[in-house]
């Protein structure tokens, strides 16, 4: 109680220093709150717009890739899945799955004509079942056409064709800039991929043109085929079943000259009914983008559905799916934490020395009440007592600040430099999540921070004597 | 019996390559009771033996005893406790606790002791406020205060736990002669009262003459023949 008091009081004696210094402190601890906010709600909405516009909760992809999956590994695409309406059986069969989309990424060559000479465009592109895509990704915004004659509102249904292509805007400036070539919405396009087999080439036109709303750094160099082109292109079209006799001829042709013959003179090809031949798209797809109701639930059902061997697939998680991005937000909340940290140390600093400050000044003070009796641990707790107090006070002035200040930003954000905020949120303004652990943490590091920082002060308060109290003039 | 007792004590320091020597071989006894004044020039050495008397200090040679207990070889942890129970200390520039007003200021040494109940204790700082005759000054703080009211608070305050010994080091010094003098016939009128030794050092002859022993002492010796007694 009695250090207590003479902490108290001291504080208020010496009112505008420590005003000062209680301000140092209330900086500081803002600025933890603040940073830490302003990280936790980055990571937070890294992560929602990593999953909600490139990656889902989760990715499958083939067990035969060596490679982790990425939606931006144009150079280097992942093996096709196969069993793919398995796997699609097994997400449909799971509650916890809200939405999935399969999906393969590639690029090839558009042509089209200009002044009867033909001009050839670089693409880059995702092959997407437009529905499907749809119901997991909306991060295309159409500046012109439609998005495969989906409904914008509801992403599906609509009466507009579904096949051709949708480039980004940039996309189609880049066109205009290094090709001349300036694309019209409806303008017939050939693409042509190379396959083993060498060229092949589909037609096809371009039905609609976007801006992306989020990480425009990738996705504007990012263009959409619907997949039944795509299959056509590369021969993923098939039939799903052919009578048996004809399935052994076209294996025998395959094997000798005398096959091929043999397949010519077969009855059953002769007589095929064409009309009753089923379509069968054959699985060109990479990769299947998962989004689940509850994100929480993601490890589980990661594992459930990696167990399902049949299938011969693999899972990855979509920190590991997101590549660099997650890495890059990870840094920059790393350097935020590490920004704030050396601020606080400086504030601690700062704090440490002014004390010593005090201790020198009130050396008369301390000598006379180890001369009447006071031991060195009644000197430590009144030092500690002064800072806790003091540092108790400016910690919630600091809270109280710092809770009006991100309850004001809330989600209208901080705008942020626009090459940070496509990398760490993609793009647009970080909106600032108000929750209790920042304060928390920020209360208890203030706290040990300037206890510790009172230890050397309270060392040099602790040595003094007696002896300079008598000698004090 | 004996309050202190000094025998042989020599103190030095180190101040670079010197040797300073404060005190030279000083044997003293002073008798519980006694209103003593060291007197001496500046750096004579009456406040290194002050400081032995009052257990903040301890001597590079001799023996000192307290109250019958050499105190020459205690710890600080010992020289601690010691200090608060036997000795009180009166300083030249009064040494109150700012942030304390007079009550509490006088309060204090008490509260470090814990050994009283808190009726015990008002009852015991209200009479050394009244023999000090600040009782209309109870709630002032110390910068609220005339250097000899707050001398007046010092000595309640070197008084209320009732001390074996009260050491003063130039208690005057920063009083205007007057003021002084009054301080001075208050210690011993509390001396007479009161039975508590007062050790007193002073550079002032005027306060000497008002000591009942006076002790001699120059370049760290007390000198032969200047010790006596007065009336």
């Amino acid at each position: 109680m009695l250090v207590l008091k003479l902490a108290l009081r001291t504080l208020l004696r010496r009112k505008s220093r420590m005003i000062l210094i209680g301000l140092l402190v209330a900086f500081g601890t803002f600025l933890i709150i603040f940073g830490t906010t302003f990280t936790s709600s980055a990571a937070e909405v890294s992560r929602q717009s990593i999953i909600e516009n490139f990656t889902g909760d989760f990715i499958i992809y083939s067990a035969r890739s060596k490679e982790k999956p990425s939606p931006f590994a144009f150079q280097t695409p992942l093996p096709n899945i196969q069993n793919v309406p398995q796997i699609e059986k097994v997400l449909a069969e799971t509650p916890e799955v809200s939405a999935y989309a399969p999906y393969a990424q590639n690029f090839a060559v558009l042509q089209v004509m200009r002044n009867g000479s033909k001009v050839e465009l670089p693409f880059i592109f995702y092959a997407i079942d437009p529905a499907s895509y749809r119901g997991v990704f909306k991060n295309e915004k159409m500046t012109a056409g439609n998005f495969f004659g989906l409904d914008p509102a509801t992403a599906t249904g609509g009466s507009e064709p579904r096949r051709g292509i949708v480039i980004s805007d940039f996309q189609k400036s880049q066109y205009e800039r290094n090709n001349g070539v300036t694309l019209s919405v409806g303008e017939p396009v050939t693409i042509l991929g190379v396959t083993e087999g060498g060229v092949s080439a589909a037609t096809s036109k371009l039905i609609g043109t976007f801006e992306p709303r989020y990480y425009k750094n990738v996705f504007n160099y990012i263009n959409f085929v619907d997949f039944t082109t795509y299959s056509n292109l590369y021969s993923f079209t098939g039939v799903a079943s052919l009578p048996q006799g004809i399935d052994e001829s076209l294996s025998n042709a395959g094997q000798s000259d005398s096959g091929i013959f043999g397949l010519a003179s077969n009855n059953a090809f002769n007589n095929l009914d064409l009309k009753n031949l089923k379509e069968q798209t054959l699985s060109g797809y990479t990769m299947i983008a998962v989004r689940l109701k509850d994100h929480s639930q993601a490890e589980r059902i990661m594992q459930l559905v990696a167990a399902h061997k049949e299938l011969n697939i693999k899972v990855a998680g979509w920190r590991e799916a997101s590549t660099y991005f997650a890495q890059i937000a990870s840094g920059l909340q790393t350097f935020i934490y590490f920004a704030t940290g050396l601020i606080f140390l400086i504030v601690a600093f700062i704090f440490m020395n002014t004390l010593i400050i005090n201790i020198t000044e009130r050396t008369d003070e301390i000598g006379t009440m180890r001369a009447m009796g006071a031991e060195k641990s009644f000197v430590r707790r009144m030092f500690v007592a002064e800072t806790l107090l003091l540092n108790t006070a400016a910690s919630v002035v600091a809270m109280i600040v710092a809770f009006i200040a991100i309850a004001a930003i809330g989600d209208r954000g901080i705008p942020l430099p626009d090459t940070i905020s496509q990398f760490l949120i993609g793009g647009g303004n970080l909106p600032m999540r108000l929750s209790l652990a920042p304060f928390v943490e920020a209360l208890v590091i203030t706290l040990i921070v300037s206890v510790i920082a009172t230890l050397y002060p309270v060392r040099v308060a602790t040595a003094i004597t007696p002896l300079e109290a008598m000698n004090e003039r | 019996m004996s309050a202190v007792e000094l025998i042989d004590v020599k103190k030095y320091y180190k101040l670079g390559d010197t040797r300073v020597d404060a005190l030279r071989g000083v044997s003293l006894e002073i008798e519980t009771g006694e209103f003593l004044a060291i007197a001496g020039p500046s750096g004579s050495g009456k406040s290194t033996m002050l400081n032995m008397f009052g257990c903040i200090d301890t001597p590079s040679e001799g023996t000192v005893t307290v109250d019958g207990t050499r105190t020459d070889h205690l710890n600080d942890r010992e020289l601690t406790r010691y200090r608060r129970t036997r000795i009180g200390f009166i300083f030249q520039s009064f040494n109150l606790i700012p942030v304390l007003n007079v009550y509490e200021n006088i309060e204090f040494p008490l509260l470090l002791q814990r050994s009283l109940s808190r009726s015990e204790r008002e009852q015991r700082v209200m009479h050394f406020i009244e023999e000090v005759g600040l009782a209309d000054r109870i709630r002032n703080k110390a910068n609220e205060l005339s250097g000899g009211q707050r001398q007046r608070v010092a000595i309640a305050r070197a008084l209320v736990t009732q001390p074996l010994i009260v050491l003063a080091d130039e208690p005057t010094a920063n009083l205007d002669s007057e003021t002084g003098l009054r301080i001075i016939d208050l210690m011993r009128e509390i001396n007479d009262r009161e039975k508590t030794t007062f050790i007193f050092s002073t550079h002032d002859s005027r306060i000497v003459s008002h000591a009942r022993r006076v002790v001699q002492i120059r370049d760290g010796l007390i000198l032969d023949g200047t010790e006596k007694d007065q009336v």
